[in-house]
């Protein structure tokens, strides 16, 4: 790739002329002049810009990302999506506010296009079957583990992710340790497996390793906040306010 | 070599295979068999009564009130009749099934050994006798003449000179020797009705005048044409056994011989390409009760280190006595390999990136060999208007294709359901929309709900019900 080192460039014909024409310098001239030519650098990609990195074909290496169905958190995320190797956390304060409405459209789309498994490990609640067919998850490929004690959640967590035989896996752990997060991550990155864990949101404050973190609060009518408190190639955002529709499964009632 | 005219066959009929397959202990009523409403087969209390074979199921019952009468399953019969063959399989390797009811087992290799062929027969009476069943036979120097002998109950059992065994075919009545009920019917007509009167008819003419079918069935009767039969395979057993010189006091010390147990059985499997998706280890102690533990796989799978891995972590979970000095090995639902991958047509159901079956199928069995069998499951939705009744946890087959019903319109379902539902009270609610009335079924616990979507003082929606006492339940969350 051919570099160009913008801070010397000669007088153009424009700054030249401008100069002739009086009035202004010739360094106010030339810092225009390296402006335009930056801008037609980052429009031909031969220049990088750390801003980029959410656009997905940074570094020469596309970042492999699952749509969430909300353009908001595309444009937010690497690669304009949850990553499809990689670990997500998200911390809600009470189950139920809407994080199943969140990941859904991602889980309906994977079910579709994966032979995979779609993995529930240790949910608090029974995934209901007629919502989630409604939501457009496959229920063929889905499949619920209930492990009777949480070290084993966290050993079926790590199977799961690390097998590779499963394209989302979602997980409750009880408590995890960053060390252990940082085991997950490297599980899901080996099998090509995008985990997404639900937790406490106590547990914002710890370390962990995982590349997505997203704190979910609740509005009113099924609105929901979204603060990302972790993300790769970016600073945190806050505020994002989503709008969740069609994961009652059915239509209302008449 | 034994010619094939030395041949010896042994026919044992069952002549209440309808009822047997039937029966139960404790039922002491007379029972007879019902085919097209008249009775085929009656059991002795049945004929004590003076039921007899023909008669119409009104006849029947109107002698016997209490009579017990059953429809015939033909299926069940040739299933039955399949196993009861394997039982003649210890008195001959040339054992075959003549469906309905009949057993063909080929002696003239075992007479020395048994004794003699009324020995032989004896000796397998008494054993059908105990897995109750009644037989009749008769020996013949074909198939087809063994069998119209026994059929024919004219003669007493054990015929070791096939003369003798000649003369008696030639007074077996035609109905019994197995030809085309249409035919028997025009001999009858022509009055004969003894087998040695349609013998000694001219065969070119009887040829002119029946079917070839006849004469095809004649010759194979008279050992002039050969009758080949298919004989029964005994299924294969996988089983395996390793005796420890000292008594294993340690899970680690049994994973030698559970190794070398489990290569035995996967270079036998791997020979016949077959797999194995239940394993059976049984663990004997030298005093103690022995201990078992199974090992059940989504697919049938040969891998022997695959298998040593589900064995180990299924290990882990099962307490063993102390000493164990055997260790057994069973193989069970042995079924053919199937290439991993896609299926026939090399496509994936549902589209998108392809993955082999296999590997799906690893993760349930990894899974379930740590977890146990009920921790693991799929899930399915029912097309029913109870909220409980519209779904289930089953286990998991990977070859399976669950089917999602089309479901019919119903209101707003949450993402989460809460199993049981959980009393709460109703003031940390804000209600939203509602009711929906969902009626349970009387056949079930009858219940009249309405159902309610609310808002949480936590925030989340929630999907409430009130039942037929004014109480309120949480029944799931809109997440």
């Amino acid at each position: 790739m051919q570099k160009q080192f913008l801070g010397r460039v000669h007088p153009s014909p424009e700054a030249s002329a401008a100069l002739a024409a009086g009035g202004r310098s010739l360094a106010d001239a030339e810092r225009r002049t390296a402006q335009a030519l930056r801008a037609s650098a980052y429009s031909s990609k031969v220049l990088w810009r750390a801003r980029d990195f959410a656009s997905g074909s940074t570094l020469g290496r596309p970042v492999a990302a699952i749509a969430t169905g909300f353009s908001s958190l595309d444009a937010v995320f690497e690669g304009g999506g949850w990553p499809r190797a990689g670990l997500t956390e998200l911390f809600c304060p009470a189950p139920g506010i809407g994080e199943l409405g969140l990941v859904a459209p991602a889980l309906a789309e994977l079910s579709r296009a994966d032979a995979r498994w779609l993995a529930w490990i240790a949910p608090p609640f029974v995934p209901y079957p007629p919502a989630l067919a409604a939501a457009g998850v496959d229920l063929a490929k889905t499949l619920l583990v209930t492990p009777s004690s949480s070290g084993e959640a966290l050993w079926a967590l790590e199977q799961a992710l690390q097998t590779g035989a499963c394209s989302a896996v979602l997980g409750w752990p009880c408590q995890i340790d960053f060390a252990q997060t940082r085991r997950l991550l490297l599980a899901a990155r080996q099998g090509g497996t995008w985990g997404c864990l639900f937790r406490q949101v106590a547990a914002a404050r710890e370390a962990s390793a995982a590349e997505l973190r997203l704190r979910l609060s609740p509005r009113t009518e099924q609105r929901l906040r979204v603060d990302v408190l972790k993300r790769r190639g970016g600073w945190p955002v806050e505020n994002i306010e989503l709008v969740l529709n069609a994961v009652d499964g059915g239509d209302e009632a008449e | 070599m034994i010619d094939a005219a030395d041949l010896l066959w042994l026919a044992v009929r069952f002549p209440l295979l309808g009822l047997e397959v039937h029966r139960r202990k404790d039922d002491h009523r007379p029972t007879a068999l019902i085919e097209a409403n008249r009775v085929t087969q009656v059991d002795a209390l049945a004929r004590r009564a003076g039921i007899r074979v023909g008669a119409t199921l009104a006849t029947a019952r109107s002698i016997s009130p209490q009579l017990r009468h059953l429809q015939r399953d033909v299926e069940a019969e040739r299933k039955r009749l399949e196993r009861l063959a394997l039982v003649g399989y210890r008195y001959s390797s040339r054992v075959s099934i003549a469906p309905p009811a009949q057993v063909l087992v080929e002696t003239r290799g075992s007479l020395r050994l048994f004794g003699g062929l009324a020995a032989l027969a004896h000796d397998l009476a008494a054993r059908y006798r105990l897995l109750g069943h009644e037989t009749r036979m008769a020996a013949g120097a074909t198939p087809l003449a063994a069998l119209a002998l026994a059929r024919a109950e004219t003669v007493a059992m054990g015929l070791p000179c096939p003369s003798a065994s000649n003369q008696a075919l030639r007074d077996v009545p035609i109905a019994c020797a197995g030809f085309e009920p249409r035919d028997v019917e025009r001999l009858a007509n022509m009055g004969i009705r003894r087998l040695g009167q349609l013998l000694d008819l001219p065969l070119p003419e009887l040829g002119q005048r029946f079917p070839p079918t006849l004469l095809d069935h004649l010759h194979r009767l008279t050992g002039r044409k050969a009758d080949p039969r298919q004989p029964v395979q005994p299924p294969e057993r996988y089983r395996f056994r390793v005796h420890l010189l000292a008594g294993a006091n340690d899970k680690n010390a049994l994973l030698a011989p559970m190794r070398h147990l489990i290569h035995k059985l996967t270079r036998r499997l791997a020979a016949r390409e077959l797999g194995a998706r239940l394993l059976v280890w049984t663990f004997k102690p030298l005093s103690d009760r022995t201990a078992s533990m199974s090992v059940r796989l989504a697919e049938a799978s040969a891998d022997a280190a695959a298998l040593l891995r589900l064995s180990r972590l299924r290990l882990e979970r099962t307490g063993l006595p102390s000493d164990v000095t055997s260790v057994f090995l069973r193989a069970d639902l042995v079924t053919p390999l199937m290439p991993a991958g896609a299926d026939i047509l090399g496509a994936n159901h549902g589209g998108g990136v392809p993955f082999p079956v296999g590997k799906r199928a690893d993760l349930v069995d990894l899974l379930t060999a740590r977890l146990g069998d009920d921790a693991v499951r799929a899930l399915t939705a029912m097309d029913d208007h109870r909220p409980e009744a519209a779904w289930a946890a089953t286990p998991v087959a990977a070859g399976a294709r669950a089917t999602t019903p089309s479901m019919a319109k119903r209101g707003a379902r949450p993402l989460w359901l809460l199993d049981p539902p959980a009393p709460v009270a109703a003031q940390r609610f804000t209600i939203e929309s509602g009711p929906e009335r969902i009626e349970t079924g009387w056949w079930d616990a009858s219940q009249a709900r309405d159902y309610f979507v609310a808002t949480a003082a936590s925030g989340g929606r929630c999907w409430l019900y009130r039942d037929r006492w004014r109480r309120w339940f949480l029944h799931g969350h809109f997440a």
